[in-house]
């Protein structure tokens, strides 16, 4: 017999899940993780996820892009490789502007993803929840309430006594198949 | 089954029939051509084009302004409709971002091939050479290159960023059919996504973040390419106008290879409950619309070449519009303004018959647009030499016809391997209108 890696439980409205995510935080668990279709708003709201974390990444890497980009073309064309054209100064700050732009906004769109994926965990090649039956469903139609072993007020009875008071379409425990 | 997921993914799963096939041969031996002129273009050098000077530019130049035009309104179409969070569907801003990127691939192969010597286009690129040169960072070559990666990046990662979670879906799809190679091919993509409520919220955060960035870039990147124009001394070119010019001419090209796409599509994926009447309504308007602003463009560019002091600059306009160059000028505010303006009439909006053909049309419109400003803009120059006109080569109409298959293929290709249109978003949608009508 294999470990439980925690409780599942599966609903079929988005309402549902928002008030199992809701109920599941007054009752205390704090290992949960609620599975969706789409983006469900309150319910990530009620779980206290900030999406601002992504912003500041982006808009910092943007800034640092941009700081790189221009000292870049300072040096290269200031020290570097001075070239006169036409009696035009080494330092035409005019003439970085284009590429000092596009370096911004190329650093902050990438670090917009990366910052969504590192935050998020992801990429990741395996999670317990993949294990539960039907979860290929939480892709497509079905919203689920995750609660896993390691929440420090976990055990088995409890976790399904507390999901199916919810009232769910169905409670199973996840375990490896 | 969720009936909303079920004909997107079976669109992207069933195997091809004959009129997808015949399709991909067609397209197969337009890259043939392609293959053919980039050769050409290769190991002859520049010299099989028809350029010469004063046409330096030429054929090369009105593609990629063109290419870039197409892909910036696609990319602005698709990224509006990310950024409006409520009413109408947003589930065609998939497509409009495939055929962004697929008008960015096709418009990358100009500016190297036209270097002449192609596999130096690195040296636009600053990194420590043996040599000890380093890049010009005035010169327009430069920007091009950091405007050209940019562009590809971005817009491959927007495109990216709103597909991961339905990769995750085809995953799951695929498994759920025994289809485990494919599963596995899916889930790499995917990057292991699990539909957490957490991991959306972040999600929609930089979702939302890349298309508002998208905005600036593509204002950019149609600058950029009329600054190469504009930092010149040809006097139709010299004009403090001219980016807006075009940018603004450029809208009605991806619009309407948008709208023709739509229309297509729905038809040949049997999609027409996700791309529907409403849908098809807003981009026909869309359309008409960036017509319109293109026809403002025309009559600024009148005007201000009426309050014209300088004689030269004076006369260059009036050889592009009175001129020789009359025929392309006219033809392009026929096709790009006047012609879209049909979409203001319901019954032809909801036709593909009426909307694909003026889709493309007005594309072609703009191209003619191009062709007047690069070609037809040197008809006068402060050197009165003799100038022997331009004639295209059939390398440059290979090129042409060769990125257009290439073009088409790629949107093949997504159409049949990825969800065509955002699975996710409709899902959302529908749930959202599923609980107003409970609600009345």
């Amino acid at each position: 017999m294999s470990e439980a890696h925690g409780m599942i439980a599966e609903f079929d409205e988005p309402e549902a899940l928002t008030e199992a995510v809701r109920a599941a935080r007054r009752a205390g668990w704090e290992r949960i993780e609620a599975l969706s279709p789409f983006p469900v708003p309150e319910a990530a709201e009620a779980l206290g996820v900030s999406a601002a974390p992504v912003g500041y990444i982006a808009i910092g890497a943007g800034l640092v892009g941009a700081a790189l980009a221009a000292g870049a073309a300072y040096y290269i064309s200031v020290h570097l490789y001075p070239v006169n054209v036409g009696g035009r100064p080494p330092n035409a700050w005019p003439v970085f502007l284009p590429n000092t732009y596009l370096v911004a906004i190329l650093w902050a769109c990438a670090a917009a993803l990366v910052g969504m994926l590192v935050l998020n965990g992801l990429p990741r090649l395996n999670h317990p929840v993949f294990f539960a039956r039907g979860i290929q469903r939480a892709t497509e139609d079905r919203f689920f309430l995750f609660i896993s072993s390691e929440d420090p007020l976990y055990a088995p009875d409890a976790a399904r006594g507390f999901l199916r008071g919810l009232g769910p379409l169905r409670v199973t425990e996840v375990r490896e198949r | 089954m969720s009936d909303v997921t079920a004909p997107v993914a079976e669109a992207a799963l069933r195997p091809g029939r004959w009129g997808f096939r015949l399709s991909l041969l067609l397209c197969m031996a337009g890259l043939l051509v392609l293959a053919v002129s980039v050769a050409a273009a290769l190991v002859g050098g520049v010299g099989v084009w028809g350029n010469n000077i004063p046409h330096v530019w030429g054929f090369d130049l009105i593609a990629y302004a063109w290419w870039i035009g197409i892909a910036n309104a696609a990319s602005l179409f698709a990224a509006i409709l990310v950024l409006r969070k409520h009413g109408l569907r947003t589930s065609v801003n998939r497509f409009a971002e495939a055929a962004a990127l697929a008008a960015i691939l096709a418009a990358a192969f100009y500016p190297i091939l036209h270097l002449g010597r192609a596999k130096l286009f690195l040296w636009t690129f600053p990194y420590p050479a043996y040599t000890g040169v380093w890049p010009q960072f005035g010169s327009p070559l430069v920007w091009d290159f950091w405007g050209i990666m940019s562009h590809v990046i971005v817009t491959t990662l927007f495109w990216y960023i709103g597909l991961i979670p339905d990769l995750a879906t085809m995953r799951d799809r695929a498994a759920g059919r025994g289809r485990m190679g494919l599963a596995h091919a899916y889930g790499l993509l995917a990057l292991g996504w699990r539909g957490s409520v957490t991991h959306w919220h972040r999600h929609q955060a930089a979702y939302r973040l890349v298309a508002a960035m998208v905005l600036p870039l593509l204002l950019w990147a149609q600058t950029v390419v009329a600054l190469e124009f504009a930092t010149t001394l040809v006097p139709a070119w010299h004009q403090a106008r001219l980016p807006l010019h075009v940018v603004v001419t450029g809208l009605p090209s991806g619009l309407g290879v948008v709208l023709a796409l739509a229309a297509v599509l729905r038809l040949a994926l049997s999609l027409e409950r996700f791309v529907d009447d409403e849908d098809m309504d807003l981009l026909g308007r869309l359309v008409a619309c960036a017509g319109l602003a293109a026809g403002l463009a025309y009559g600024h560019e009148l005007l201000v070449g009426f309050l014209e002091e300088d004689p030269l600059t004076r006369a260059a306009l009036m050889a592009r519009v009175t001129g020789e160059g009359a025929p392309a000028y006219w033809g392009a505010v026929a096709l790009c303004a006047a012609l879209p303006q049909l979409l203001w009439i319901d019954a032809l909006r909801h036709r593909a018959v009426a909307v694909v053909p003026i889709g493309l049309l007005a594309a072609a419109g703009v191209w003619l647009d191009r062709w007047s400003i690069v070609v037809d803009g040197l008809l006068r120059d402060h050197l009165p030499a003799r100038n022997v006109g331009y004639t295209p080569s059939p390398a440059e109409w290979g090129l042409l016809g060769g990125t257009i298959a290439l073009f088409a293929l790629v949107l093949l290709l997504f159409g049949r391997l990825v969800p065509a249109i955002s699975m996710f978003e409709t899902r959302h949608e529908e749930s959202e209108a599923e609980a107003e009508e409970e609600e009345r």
